[in-house]
């Protein structure tokens, strides 16, 4: 078995793509993301990568090498909620606003590349059900303490609680175990809950953890950079459970002032900051800025921006998509445009009327010509979606044969179901992120016209459609960016899956996706992914028009930023031009 | 607010004079005509808007075309220019107008439709009747409108019913307020104590001697409240809470598209035009009639 | 007086407990969605019902309902599930913010629509009265939202002189209150004005007036020491009913101009469904509304105490 020239374990899985690299059967993104995801350092993977390829390929680490000032303030005007349980975040705004004082064990970067953050390096079994996480030596808590695997070991038990009520434990369902409750249902069967497995997680010594798995997992470092799984200090529940309370972190800043709905403001902790030695493109080096403001403005975008172009802060959480032109003509702008995995889909209950029936589904989604949606509703950005939730820019993406809209086909099938008059349907919208999502709705209903089926657009605030996402029967819902096409599918169409909107269930998919997410060769995952993909399509659950592109404006005198598919902010390596 | 002199019950008019005296009268108020005209214009491209040659109003075409352009096709002139989603204008102004005036005109009249019961019995019963019917009419009213319209629609659903309905929460008892004010001086008049010697049952006295000699404050009322609905409709379009999407709604279109600026001014300042110049026709009108009637 | 005054107190009382009753009724009976607010959309039954159990919703609702009403009457308005914050303390701020909009609002428009309305009454018909008049009325014709729009458009993103947020995140700023106060302004004065208008009017044809100029004192005299003091009297009850409206009828300009106010707070709570915010921002819109009733009641008959009041008015 491989090891480095220090003797660690190297896992088989890269040398698998050092072969495929070569052959030409994966690119030099892939093999980046891969490798680095099986614990191989990112400088080395660039080096491999350029010795494989025989060209110079730039870490971004030395691109990123430009001089920076110290001092000065960024202000950011992005939604000020409330903050106190990191655990629990539900918004990525949550999780930006602490982003800079409580860190994660790995970060994904605006590359799509996972790297070590609090873990300096991991590695999986072969079957991808071991994973060991060998922790960061010299990092310390604000007020001193050591960070060490007690700290890793209090967050995963807490997040695999159920009291905790973290969103976590669907993230990390390989380590939890169903058990009963002791209460009874309404129906009298017993009441069953999950919790964590004895076991899945062990302490191998004060810098090492071991996670055991009930099935392989590919994407447990990604995983680990979801906006819920910031690393607390292991007494945060003695000290209240109250990140404001307690604030309490190993990150270069601390909040300093804060107030629900206006303003999160943080300042640089007067210690040293132990990444300022890390040798990373996105997270190490010198960190520059004195304090990170958070303004709120409201959510809408309209109001950032006004905020922006009158200099009341420097930069924007989003811009919509309707207001490009006018963020552009704010003298010293720059726009910064991110292609995400970030999208909505029109999804149907497979167990209500009229969806029960699979020939009505599928005649909606032949209705479908998504081909227009990125013209009308980004004015030529975005991504055609294909109604299967996996992206072009998702690794182990299988191209289908493009999606043909059939109005002829889906009039028959809409007979054959019994419905030779056509059909009224009546969606549930929230414009959860945004008036894109109506906008979609308006246009596919001019779509389904034509075929004899009148849709209702029927749009409510976002906090109700919150409260029945789940329960619509038709709805559009919106989906955020995740790393891996697998990470969405498994946390929303397989069977009896907490966030199964659609009630959809089909062994066959759940088993093709299986062997997919324990496939490490992306080659070969992608083939298998042709049939996850191919089922979930013709299984006919969403209509999914597009994947949005997402949009942020700061300043000039913003240097360094990068804007990443998540809407994460980093910034370690940002700087103010005075 | 000073109300009509009601008339005696010998000056009991048929509808059509009323009708005719009215429109003799309104040429006495530039303002009233003003107002008049607005309101004929708007009417008349309501009613006229399935005939007239327009573009379907919620059919894409061309994104953010300048008004007086001509489309693609080189025939199609867009008038007012198209919206962010390539919509024609001006089609959906004149259909948005069909809309509003639909069901601005309907909350309103459901509103008068309870607020006229509501008022009259207290008014006219009095007692236990005006008690209840007033702290009811009080409670709605202390209840900040916004809220009112926010909690019954997003509870309920922004189906157009649901506005009606909510419209007429929150006017009703305003309406009440003036009608018990009316019947509490009306019903010590002559001829009401007349019909009650006659042994006239209460409706018949509420409905046929009360009612239509308490018009006159009505109608100048519900001029104002018909711009007042406009204005709430369009509020809450504007908020997300209106009338459901994608058949136009002024306040919507304003929404879509200040997020633009100037931009797309145009496809901003036509709704926001209409809107008020719709506003203004009926605040025009109602001032008109109080001035007339306060001549007479 | 004294009378008068705890009746409307009494009505008071039971309009706070049945308006209370009813939100908490509206927005409590379904505990589930309650949890999924707080713990998030994606929260799994299992999570909601054990919060449910761990908050005490299983109990009665009468019992929580009865639970909250002691809590209230000592000040303790409950948490808000949104801002996971003791009520009270994101109340007072904003009603104090509040209180700055609505003090220069009144500070602008009251000068302005009683001076416009006086000159407009004072020569009822003449081309000033009806240039001002037509003014006034298509002032009050514009919503609040549209004149902002298109402030906004022309003040921040063209002629770049004003900031485009009122959210004071620096610190107090006087320049960021100006686009409010300028749309709440220009929407509001009409209404008050032409009320002086009508009052103003009406005294000049009384007899009492009449027989004034007649006798041969100057106009301004008789405009000054006579009219200006009954015809003031009608205004006094519109401003002070005004106050109600700025409290919580300028949600649509607090929230287009992100102004930390009691009407946006007031909105946030409605649109989110946040029960105790709702109810306690809810219960001093109620006092704040009967309580300017009563004082513009009071008021007018003190002013005048010839007439008896009717108490209608539109708005």
């Amino acid at each position: 078995m491989a090891t480095t020239r220090r003797g660690r374990r190297i896992h088989p899985g890269v040398e698998r793509m050092k072969a495929q690299l070569r052959s030409g059967s994966c690119d030099r993104r892939e093999f980046l993301r891969t490798v680095t995801l099986l614990g191989v350092g990112a400088s080395a993977a660039y080096a491999m990568a350029g010795r494989i390829l025989g060209e110079k390929i730039v870490d971004p680490l030395q691109a990123a090498q430009d001089a920076g000032r110290r001092g000065g303030i960024l202000r950011v005007s992005m939604p000020v909620p409330e903050i106190k349980d990191p655990a629990t975040f539900d918004w990525t705004e949550k999780s930006n606003c602490v982003r800079h004082m409580i860190e994660y064990l790995t970060y994904t970067g605006p590359d799509n590349i996972t790297r070590p953050y609090l873990a300096e390096r991991w590695e999986a079994s072969d079957d991808l059900t071991v994973w060991t996480f060998h922790l960061r030596r010299g990092v310390r808590w604000h007020n001193g303490d050591v960070f060490d695997a007690e700290d890793v070991i209090f967050n995963f038990t807490r997040w695999l609680d159920p009291k905790t009520g973290s969103s976590n434990q669907g993230l990390f369902a390989a380590m939890t175990e169903e058990y009963d409750t002791g209460e009874r249902n309404a129906d009298g069967s017993p009441e069953k809950g999950r919790r964590m497995r004895a076991g899945a997680i062990e302490k191998l010594d004060d810098f090492t953890v071991r996670l055991n798995l009930s099935r392989p997992v590919l994407s447990i470092p990604e995983n680990l950079f979801n906006y819920p799984t910031a690393i607390v200090h292991r007494d945060f529940e003695k000290n209240g459970g109250d990140l404001l309370a307690w604030p309490m972190g190993t990150g270069p800043y601390t909040i300093a002032d804060f107030a629900v709905g206006e303003k999160c403001i943080l300042r640089r902790i007067d210690r040293p900051y132990w990444g300022e030695t890390l040798e990373d493109p996105f997270i190490g080096g010198p960190i520059h800025l004195d304090e990170i403001h958070y303004y709120d403005h409201g959510a809408a975008s309209a109001a950032q921006l006004a905020a922006f172009a009158s200099g009341q802060v420097d930069m924007t959480f989003e811009v919509g998509k309707d207001s490009l032109q006018m963020a552009q003509s704010v003298p010293g702008a720059v726009l910064y445009e991110v292609t995400t995995a970030q999208t909505g889909v029109m999804r149907m209950q497979v167990d209500r009327e009229p969806f029960d029936d699979p020939r009505v589904r599928r005649a909606i989604q032949l209705c479908c010509d998504a081909s227009v949606y990125p013209e009308l509703v980004y004015l030529g950005r975005g991504t055609v979606g294909e109604h299967h939730h996996v992206a072009p820019i998702h690794p182990e993406y299988f191209p289908l044969p493009a999606f043909e809209p059939d109005l002829e086909e889906a009039k028959r099938l809409l007979a054959e179901a019994g419905y030779p008059e056509g059909l009224e349907l009546s969606i549930d919208v929230g414009n959860t992120n945004g008036p894109w999502q109506q906008q979609v709705c308006e246009i596919f209903r001019e779509q389904l016209a034509p075929a004899g089926i009148r849709l209702d657009i029927n749009v409510m605030p976002a906090p109700q459609y919150w409260e029945i996402w789940d329960k619509t029967p038709f709805g559009f819902t919106s989906w955020t960016h995740r790393p891996l096409g697998t990470m969405v599918l498994s946390l929303g169409y397989r069977c009896g899956v907490p966030w199964n909107e659609t009630r959809y269930c089909n062994p066959a998919f759940d088993a093709a996706l299986d062997a997919a997410e324990s496939t490490l060769e992306v080659e070969e995952r992608r083939r298998l992914m042709e049939k996850v993909q191919r089922i979930l399509r013709e299984d006919a659950v969403i209509v999914q028009p597009l994947w949005q592109p997402k949009f942020t404006v700061a300043s000039e005198k913003v240097k360094g930023f990068r804007a990443h598919p998540t809407q994460y902010h980093l910034f370690h390596r940002v700087w103010i031009d005075a | 607010m000073r109300r009509l002199r009601a008339p005696g019950p010998g000056e009991a008019a048929s509808a059509a004079t009323a009708l005719r005296r009215a429109l003799g009268s309104l040429r006495e108020s530039p303002l009233a005509i003003t107002g008049a005209a607005i309101l004929a214009f708007w009417l008349a491209m309501a009613v006229l808007a399935p005939v007239l040659p327009l573009a379907d109003p919620n059919l894409p075409l061309e994104p953010l075309r300048p008004p007086l352009s001509v489309g693609a096709d080189g025939s199609t002139t867009f008038w007012l220019g198209t919206d962010i989603k390539g919509r024609d204008v001006l089609s959906r102004l004149i259909w948005g107008a069909r809309r509003v005036l639909v069901w601005a005109g309907l909350a309103t009249l459901a509103a008068y439709l309870v607020g006229i019961a509501m008022g009259l019995v207290a008014g006219y019963r009095g007692g236990w009747w005006d008690e209840a019917l007033s702290f009811l009419a009080n409670l709605l009213l202390s209840f900040p409108v916004m809220v009112l319209y926010i909690v019954v629609i997003t509870r309920i659903g922004a189906s157009p019913i649901n506005i009606v309905l909510a419209v007429t929460f929150a006017s009703a008892p305003a309406i009440m307020r003036i009608v018990r004010g009316l019947v509490l001086d009306l019903k010590t008049r002559d001829y009401v104590l007349a019909a009650r010697t006659r042994g006239e049952g209460a409706l018949w006295i509420m409905f046929v001697e009360l009612l239509p000699n308490a018009r006159g404050p009505l109608i100048v009322d519900a001029c104002l409240r018909m711009g007042y609905t406009t204005i709430a409709l369009a509020t809450l379009g504007f908020l997300g809470l209106g009338l459901p999407p994608p058949d136009p709604d002024w306040g919507a279109m304003i929404a879509e598209t200040q997020p633009m600026g100037a931009f797309a001014g145009h496809a901003m300042l036509f709704p926001a035009l209409a809107v008020s110049s719709l506003v203004l026709g009926f605040n025009l009108l109602a001032d008109g009639l109080r001035e007339i009637s306060l001549r007479d | 007086m004294l009378r008068l005054a705890a009746r409307r107190f009494g009505a008071m009382i039971l309009i706070m407990a049945v308006v209370s009753f009813i939100l908490f009724l509206i927005f409590e009976t379904d505990k589930l969605a309650v949890a999924g607010k707080v713990l998030g959309p994606y929260s799994s039954l299992e999570q909601r019902e054990l919060w449910l159990e761990r908050e005490g919703y299983n109990r009665p609702f009468l019992v929580r309902y009865g639970e909250w009403v002691t809590d209230a009457l000592r000040g303790d308005f409950g948490e808000s599930i949104r801002f996971k914050a003791p009520v009270a303390d994101l109340l007072w701020p904003r009603l104090a913010n509040s209180a700055i909009l609505a003090g220069l609002v009144f500070l602008l428009m009251i000068p302005l629509s009683l001076l416009l309305g006086v000159l407009a009454g004072m020569r009822e018909g003449s081309l000033l009265d009806r240039g001002l008049s037509f003014l006034s009325i298509l002032t009050t014709s514009v919503p609040e939202f549209a004149s902002a729009a298109f402030l906004v458009a022309l003040f921040v993103f063209e002629l770049r002189w004003l900031p485009g947020t009122s959210a004071m995140t620096g610190g107090f700023d006087w320049s960021q209150l100006v686009l409010p106060v300028a749309v709440l302004v220009l929407y509001d004065f009409g209404y008050v004005a032409r009320m002086t208008r009508a009052s103003m009017a009406e005294v000049m044809t009384s007899h009492y007036i009449r027989t004034a100029i007649l006798k041969g004192l100057p106009r301004h005299r008789v405009v000054l020491r006579h009219a200006l003091r009954n015809a003031l009297i009608a205004p006094f009850t519109v401003i002070v009913l005004q106050l109600n409206w700025l409290l919580s009828g300028v949600i649509v300009v607090e929230v287009f101009f992100a102004y930390k106010g009691f009407g946006a707070l007031l909105y946030d709570a409605a649109m989110f469904g946040d029960i105790y915010l709702i109810e306690a921002c809810t219960m001093v819109a109620v006092f704040v509304a009967v309580f300017s009733q009563f004082v513009s009641d009071v008021g007018y008959t003190l002013l005048n105490p010839r007439i008896r009041f009717a108490g209608s008015t539109v708005r």
